[in-house]
């Protein structure tokens, strides 16, 4: 397989240039939008996303050749949900207030469109180094944007950086990058930013949501 | 206590689940045509709807439980038409599928009626008294069927859409989003001619509106002796089951508009200078073929 | 107590609209809304499954995971619930309904592992489930349901209103970097800044307290 001759280095930084599961790949959105509001839960989300990508990518992978193929995607399912479980009470346990924050994304992170999909791409096909390796690449891609993200959003929005106030308080602030059209806004800018630096480097790809109509014709084979 | 409740209620909930899904997959299992698997497998798996229906799937499925033909998959093409009609037990068509665009109302032939400054898709500009040109059945020529069309096969060229028949498999995506209908998809191959306009006004009127319309004045009709084309309301249509190629209605045809588009040169075989003499009337008909044959057999 | 319910069915509709004010469903949102017949075909698949969802996690939740306080397991068990039924419904839509199957079937299993349903099944748990205490179950079962379909029916506004609004920009000729997800992104922000006008309306309307 062609995996095999991959680097090591070469799937880490996979996740945050090539495949950026964000900007890219087009997946995991809904999270995205809703927790870049602040860069405290944006860093909070990632951190969490990335301990429960990497330990669903190992765990599926140890046990890939166990699960049958016909109940794989259930098995997927219960072992991430274990996972969220645990960061869930952790988080509920010591850091409250980034609980708060996160509010119902946190045990939305089972349904996250990246976790399931490296788990059938990657995961089911790997060894386990491999697939911890693109675990920590693709969580750090995801925090890497959705930091960027949230960076462009709070200081816009709200004139702050992690709790440090950057814009003085009497400069008036758009308010509405740290609502809901600013986030659907924000995104747009950064994938067309994406898009353009694409241009440039010739590596433009052609970005489809996870649930377009022609993947559904595609499966409904 | 509680570790051994929360186990215990995990297995539950996952074993109930997988008794009720293994239950319904038995008891309300739906018998499936082993052969909708086998045709499905023979498509080209693209997906790309030209054969009319939702997925190459869905196609397997008409072909196998409503007996549809099994020439309809374009990507596919002859060879994926021959493995279907071996599983279904059948023989299939093995012409080639092109679309033609059955008008020529370029800028030189046909003007615009009025300046169109809306929304640049020919759907929209056809909804604005039918479109901008003068003649109200042409091609609007704003690219409708450029952008659906999976293989870069249909261009406009100079205001009027122009199909390239290397390229084009007849899949239909042009034909079915055309929203004026003058894209046909011609079964027929490229020894039988079409007629390259769609303008249903007759006569004065016609030729005002367009210096290469169909003015439906029947002499294509009255030239072919197999009763092949005739002219149904104010345009003249070949009747492709009983056309032999012969040409006589495109060398007849006082507005030069009856072509073979599929053909290196569309032209119509040149008329053979006749004498007068009734005698010569059958001579021009096998020459005519024979001026044919040769053309088709040099492709 | 009517007016309760039709406060909630409105306010999940327009103030806490389900994919442009919360964020729920995102991915379908973009992917399936570019025509009509499909959108409106996963809006109705939504409210289905959302309505199922709810009917059957919610007692779950009230009867079994709080009194045996594992109320941690909601993730898990919600999911698993979820996902088997979704499965269910689609063997059981194959076989006696047919052309319920053959209009929303191909968009089931997407609606698995949404964002929505399961979004749906916990918020629901979250703002009513206090009230079985104060008002019984029948009183609180009947608020979620309704919180459920309103839920599903502002789906449907948003992606019926937005395939519209995309049927125009793809007309349209935007620069090159935001031809495609970007630009429908921004036009995705506009809505959601029309929606943004509602905020308020059905307290003042209704006269009620949510």
């Amino acid at each position: 397989m062609a995996q095999e001759n991959k680097s090591k280095v070469s799937i880490l930084t996979n996740g945050i240039i090539k495949e950026n599961p964000v900007l890219r790949l087009v997946l995991g959105t809904c999270s995205i939008l809703a927790v870049t509001t602040a860069v405290s839960s944006a860093l909070g989300m990632g951190a969490a996303f990335t301990f429960v990508l990497v330990c669903s990518n190992i765990m599926i992978s140890l046990l890939r050749k166990v699960i049958p193929g016909k109940v794989h995607l259930p098995c997927y399912i219960v072992i991430i949900a274990g996972f969220v479980t645990i960061v869930q009470m952790f988080m509920q346990a010591y850091m409250e207030s980034l609980y708060n924050a996160l509010g119902v994304f946190l045990p939305l992170i089972v349904v996250n469109c990246i976790i399931l999909g490296r788990a059938e791409m990657f995961a089911c096909k790997n060894n386990v180094v491999d697939s911890a390796l693109d675990g920590v690449g693709m969580g750090l891609g995801y925090t890497l944007t959705a930091t960027l993200m949230a960076s462009i959003r709070e200081i816009l929005g709200s004139g702050t950086w992690l709790g440090f106030q950057i814009i003085p308080e009497s400069v008036a602030k758009m308010s509405i990058m740290t609502q809901a059209p600013g986030a659907f806004f924000c995104y747009g800018i950064l994938m067309a930013g994406c898009i353009w630096l694409e241009g440039k480097l010739d590596a433009r790809i052609e970005r489809k949501s996870c649930c377009d109509l022609d993947n559904l014709k595609k499966e409904a084979e | 206590m509680n570790i051994v409740s929360a186990v215990i209620l995990c297995t539950i909930v996952g074993a109930v689940g997988a008794i009720i899904l293994v239950a319904a997959a038995k008891f309300m299992a739906v018998e499936e045509d082993p052969r909708i698997e086998e045709v499905s497998a023979c498509l080209a798996g693209a997906n790309c709807g030209g054969c009319g229906y939702a997925g190459c799937a869905d196609y397997a499925k008409a072909v196998v439980l409503d007996g549809v033909p099994c020439d309809k998959c374009a990507p596919g093409g002859p060879k994926a038409a021959a493995a279907i009609a071996k599983i279904m037990g059948g023989e299939a068509s093995a012409v080639e599928k092109k679309a033609v665009v059955q008008c020529q109302g370029s800028s030189e032939h046909c003007k615009p009626a009025y300046d169109y400054k809306g929304i640049q898709t020919c759907a929209a500009a056809a909804a604005l008294y039918g479109g901008p040109k003068t003649c109200s059945f042409a091609c609007i020529g704003l690219g409708d069927c450029t952008k659906v069309c999976k293989f870069d096969a249909i261009h406009i060229v100079d205001g009027v859409a122009k199909v390239d028949k290397d390229k084009c498999t007849g899949c239909g995506a042009c034909a079915n989003i055309c929203p004026k209908q003058v894209i046909m998809i011609d079964a027929a191959g490229p020894r039988k001619p079409v007629v390259m306009c769609s303008n249903k006004d007759k006569g004065a009127v016609a030729n005002k509106l367009c210096t290469t319309s169909c003015i439906a004045c029947g002499m294509c009709e009255r030239t072919c002796k197999f009763d092949a084309i005739h002219v149904v309301d104010g345009v003249a249509r070949v009747d492709y089951d009983k056309c032999k190629g012969c040409g006589m209605c495109a060398q007849k045809c006082p507005k030069h508009i009856i072509l073979f588009p599929l053909k290196d040169d569309p032209n119509p075989p040149k008329p053979v200078v006749k004498p007068a003499a009734p005698a010569a009337a059958p001579a021009a008909k096998p020459e005519a073929k024979a001026e044919a044959k040769p053309e088709t057999k040099a492709e | 107590m009517l007016v309760k319910l039709a406060a909630i069915f409105f306010s999940m509709i327009l103030v806490n609209n389900y994919v442009l004010v919360k964020f729920y469903g995102i991915c379908p949102f973009l992917g399936v809304s570019k025509k009509l017949d499909s959108a409106v075909g996963m809006s109705g698949a939504v409210i289905f499954v959302m309505f199922m969802a709810t009917a059957v996690t919610f007692p779950i939740q009230i009867f079994i995971l709080d009194p045996a306080g594992l109320s941690y397991l909601q993730t898990i068990v919600f999911i698993l619930v979820i996902a088997v039924l979704v499965q269910f419904i689609e063997i059981f839509l194959k076989k006696y309904v047919v052309a319920l199957y053959n209009s929303l079937g191909v968009y089931l299993p997407l609606i698995t592992t949404n964002c929505c349903v399961l979004a749906v099944t916990i918020l629901v748990v979250g703002d009513y489930g206090a009230d079985v205490a104060a008002h019984g179950f029948g009183y609180a079962y009947i608020e979620a349901l309704i919180c459920a379909i309103g839920a599903g029916c502002g789906f449907m506004l948003a992606m019926v209103m937005f395939s519209g609004v995309r049927k125009r920009v793809e007309a349209c000729d935007p620069p090159a970097p935001f031809k495609g997800l970007p630009i429908t992104l921004i036009a995705a922000a506009i809505t959601s800044l029309s929606f943004m006008g509602f905020g308020g309306i059905v307290e003042n309307l209704f006269n009620v307290t949510l």
